[in-house]
């Protein structure tokens, strides 16, 4: 026997059990928002961030290109490449960061703690979902401030010495100077590229649902990962591979089959790109964007309701 | 209501590893309960159900068959959570974290917040004694200080019931007596105590009543004295006891018909024992 | 796994759904020019794996950007053929950027047939097949550019350059300015230049008589040393009488367009 105190062994003795707590909201906003406010902090905090470094090298490097071009072409260039390259860094990041936090609660056990307070699993997928896409809205205005100031300063310059080289020559009319200096300006800074920008979040947001879904029932991280770049990639030739196979009459029932499944089961992709044509400096038509964020709002209702369906009676 | 904190009743659960045809029975037909304001001890050998119950008690997990109730509530519904403090075994909180703003997360989502979550915080670190390491990030915690924060983030939202998987599962001597004198603490400030464990000595020091279970099925259950006295046996310590009284007492033994004397010798600490003395004893030193 | 299952079927019943929807947006975002068509299957052929998987992968102007800095490099180098090759692609995976078309007209009309007059390392002979074969490979690329982009006044400023600098047909010419006028980018020295070509186009000199005389009668600021030099040649060759003669040229007055040498870009670049 040990020589501490007698621990008290006595039978149950008659002490004053506890009062029963508050009641709890069947389903609660704020809680969403706690786990959404903690993934950023999450991501912050794994210095996620630091991406922006390398990117801002890249739109540095681009914004420095010397080439034999006009500069409206060399404009469109540094754009293409830096709107391009963003657009890459969102839906990469949407699919990496997604796939990493939930198996990453579920292997650490944090999720235990989480699902055994009051907390409803539908908050918790999507607190998750709202986090990750409040850090690619925020990474999204910080890349494209970077683009605007390396554009703007590019433009700037470019405009100064055209105008200055014009006048000098002395053979121009203001008027065809102010033309030659709107050339120049079409390939700058418009407001536009804003609605560049928000394609590129419909995208990664859409990235981000289809990878939250899969995560639900993918055994580890990298497996969500690689599915997810590969279902991005389907979704990107979906209309290009129905509109080859589907219209080929010698290929089998089998090839056509798979077009018509992949088409049915796989988001398409390529319609989130429109950024690139607001970017090469088309005409953005409003009505077209609304439909746009809607058709995103869908795709997040339904990959969170299909992420639901598997995760509500998931077994930790 | 009911007066019993948890109540489990039939409970089977049967799992199928991959995609084996075989099942694997964790959970057999189990039934007991706590009762409100007790420390209950599931105690048994690693893969004899403990966890599996606890998960479901929690709601993690389904039933095949049978049900739990928490405070006469079913397992699943979120009600029953708001009256449950869990800390997992070897828990892992989000490691960029401090121990402070772990308690605000797990806080929150309790629907807490304001002057009466940072005045709980301040109160649980106070109970966990981890003041000092409030703003350290958890990443830099040891086993027993995240145990500790672990209960402190169970208690946050003021649950009638604690339940404790294996709430020493490697921590050290030092760590563990006091997270055994927390749990004592709990049980006098009225909370209910459910912990699962296969360390035998803890369980014997804090709880009230014991369940073994064994392959799935409880096999004993009642109160510690219940379980463990002889009925036909008795013990005495005696300090400063001269050779003439052990002889005297040895004679007067063997002077009965039926009584034997069945072991003698000196009185020893236990391992655990004297390991915490000489702990105390060097920290004290220190200070 | 019965909840998988459930979650495929779900989301095969949504995909049915938004089939039609996504389609007619896929359609409206076409015509708007925001989305591009796919590309050709020439360009998919022609392809590296790479440029392949990005274009795939929704990076077609990444892709198309980084062929342009690889055709500059093919320029540095007159790989003729690569370049035209390079930008096969490039105005395959951007058919309306308009800067890709005049790019490649000026690189294979002008800038490899003027390298094909100039490169003694091969026979006259060849040089000869080479400078029509890229003057023929310019039209033809600005015909496709021209399908893709009707309305596009660069494209045809840059046909023109070829016509008239390099195949020297003044009739062509006047009809590649002609089709300029009334573009809505089209400059305002295209009316002038119309004139001229077709001053100097057989068979049309009547018609570009009473055309430059229009202009003339527009008043001083038409009165340009080369509007008045064509409307004297058309005088002597269509022996207009005297009386209706215009007077000569002021000598004084500043030439205003001089004519762009073949190393400067549209935009005013020089080319070393």
């Amino acid at each position: 026997m040990s020589d501490d105190p007698p621990p008290s062994t006595e039978a149950t003795p008659r002490r004053t059990p506890r009062a029963a707590g508050k009641a709890v909201p069947i389903f609660s906003l704020g809680r969403v928002a706690t786990i959404a406010a903690s993934t950023v902090t999450q991501l912050v905090r794994m210095k996620t961030f630091y991406f922006l470094l390398a990117f801002a090298l890249v739109v540095v490097a681009v914004g420095n290109f010397n080439i034999p071009a006009t500069p409206a072409k060399e404009l469109s260039m540094i754009k293409k490449v830096a709107f391009g390259t963003m657009d890459i860094f969102a839906w990469l990041f949407a699919i990496v960061a997604t796939a990493l936090l939930i198996p990453k609660d579920v292997e650490d056990r944090t999720l235990y703690t989480i699902l055994s307070k009051p907390v409803r699993r539908v908050e918790y997928l999507l607190g998750k979902l709202c986090g990750v896409l409040g850090v690619i809205a925020v990474s999204l205005v910080a890349m494209y401030a970077i683009c605007a100031l390396v554009i703007y300063s590019r433009e700037s310059l470019f405009v100064s010495a055209e105008y200055e080289a014009m006048v000098a020559s002395a053979q121009y009319t203001a008027a065809e100077i102010e033309e030659q200096l709107s050339l120049i300006q079409q390939q700058g800074l418009r407001a536009e590229l804003g609605i560049a920008v928000l394609a590129s979040f419909f995208k990664a947001a859409v990235v981000a649902a289809v990878t939250i879904f899969l995560s639900t029932f993918a055994s580890s991280s990298l497996f969500t990962i690689i599915v997810s770049i590969l279902l991005f990639l389907i979704g990107h030739a979906h209309h290009m591979a129905s509109s080859f196979w589907l219209h080929e009459s010698e290929n089998n029932m089998a090839v056509q089959m798979l077009v018509k499944v992949i088409k049915i089961l796989i988001p398409n992709y390529q319609l989130f790109s429109f950024s690139e044509g607001i970017v090469q400096g088309e005409a953005v038509v409003a009505a077209l964007v609304w439909q746009m964020g809607g058709l995103t709002a869908g795709y997040l209702v339904v990959f969170l309701l299909l992420s639901l369906l598997v995760f509500v009676d998931k077994e930790f | 209501m009911s007066d019993n904190a948890v109540e489990v009743k039939n409970l089977t659960k049967v799992f199928r590893p991959g995609l084996k045809k075989e099942y694997v029975v964790a959970v057999d037909n189990l039934s007991f309960e706590v009762r409100a304001g007790e420390v209950y001890g599931l105690i048994g050998p690693n893969g004899s159900g403990k966890s599996t119950t606890m998960k479901v008690v929690l709601g993690l997990m389904a039933a095949n068959k049978g049900s739990a109730k928490v405070f006469g509530l079913d397992s699943g519904d979120i009600r029953a959570r708001n009256e449950i403090g869990f800390l997992p075994e070897n828990p892992y909180f989000y490691k960029h974290l401090s121990g402070a703003e772990t308690l605000r997360f797990y806080g929150k989502l309790c629907g807490m917040k304001g002057r009466a979550l940072q005045d709980r915080i301040a109160e649980l670190l106070q109970l966990v004694e981890l003041e000092g390491a409030a703003n350290r990030r958890l990443g830099g915690y040891s086993k027993g200080m995240l145990q500790r924060i672990g209960l402190a983030q169970s208690l946050i939202q003021n649950p009638r019931l604690v339940i404790l998987d294996e709430p020493t599962a490697g921590v050290d001597p030092v760590g563990s007596r006091q997270i055994r004198d927390l749990i004592l603490r709990l049980r006098d400030e009225g909370y209910t105590v459910f912990l699962c464990s296969h360390l035998l000595e803890q369980v014997q020091e804090v709880c009230d009543r014991v369940g073994i279970l064994f392959e799935g099925r409880m096999r004993r259950e009642g109160t510690l004295d219940e379980l463990i006295a002889i009925e036909n046996q008795t013990s005495m310590t005696i300090e400063n006891a001269s050779p003439e009284l052990i002889a005297e007492i040895q004679n007067l033994v063997r002077s009965h018909e039926g009584t034997r004397l069945v072991e003698e010798g000196h009185s020893r600490t236990s391992l655990e024992s004297l390991f915490i003395q000489i702990a105390e004893r060097g920290r004290e030193g220190k200070s | 796994m019965p909840r998988l299952v459930l979650a495929v079927i779900a989301l095969a019943v949504f995909g049915v759904l938004r089939a039609p929807l996504e389609e007619d947006l896929r359609e409206r975002l076409v015509a708007a020019n925001l989305l591009l068509p796919p590309p050709g299957q020439g360009a998919f052929e022609q392809m590296s794996q790479s440029a392949l998987m990005g274009t795939l992968g929704g990076l077609r102007s990444l892709v198309a950007t980084f062929l342009t800095l690889n055709a500059f490099e093919h320029f540095s180098t007159k790989s003729w053929d690569d370049l035209r090759a390079n930008y096969l692609i490039i105005t395959n995976l951007e058919p309306r950027d308009e800067s890709h078309w005049v790019a490649v007209i000026w690189h294979i009309g002008i800038n490899a047939t003027a390298n094909m007059e100039t490169d003694l390392r091969l026979p006259a002979f060849e040089r000869e097949r080479r400078f029509k074969e890229y003057a023929f490979q310019a039209i033809d690329l600005a015909e496709r550019g021209l399908a893709q982009l009707p309305d596009s006044a660069a494209i045809r400023l840059q046909l023109a350059e070829v016509y008239r600098e390099k195949l020297k047909d003044d009739c062509a010419t006047a009809r590649v300015y002609g089709e300029i006028i009334g573009l809505p980018e089209a400059p305002s020295y295209a009316r002038r230049f119309y004139g001229y070509f077709m001053a100097r186009c057989p068979g049309r000199e009547e018609e570009a008589y009473e055309y430059l005389m229009d202009l003339y009668r527009e008043g001083e600021r038409q009165h340009l040393p080369t509007l008045i030099k064509e409307i004297k040649n058309l005088e002597e060759k269509l022996a207009i009488p005297s009386p209706q003669r215009i007077p000569d040229a002021d000598p004084d007055r500043p030439q205003k367009m001089p004519k762009t040498p073949a190393n400067v870009l549209p935009g005013g670049i020089v080319v070393p």
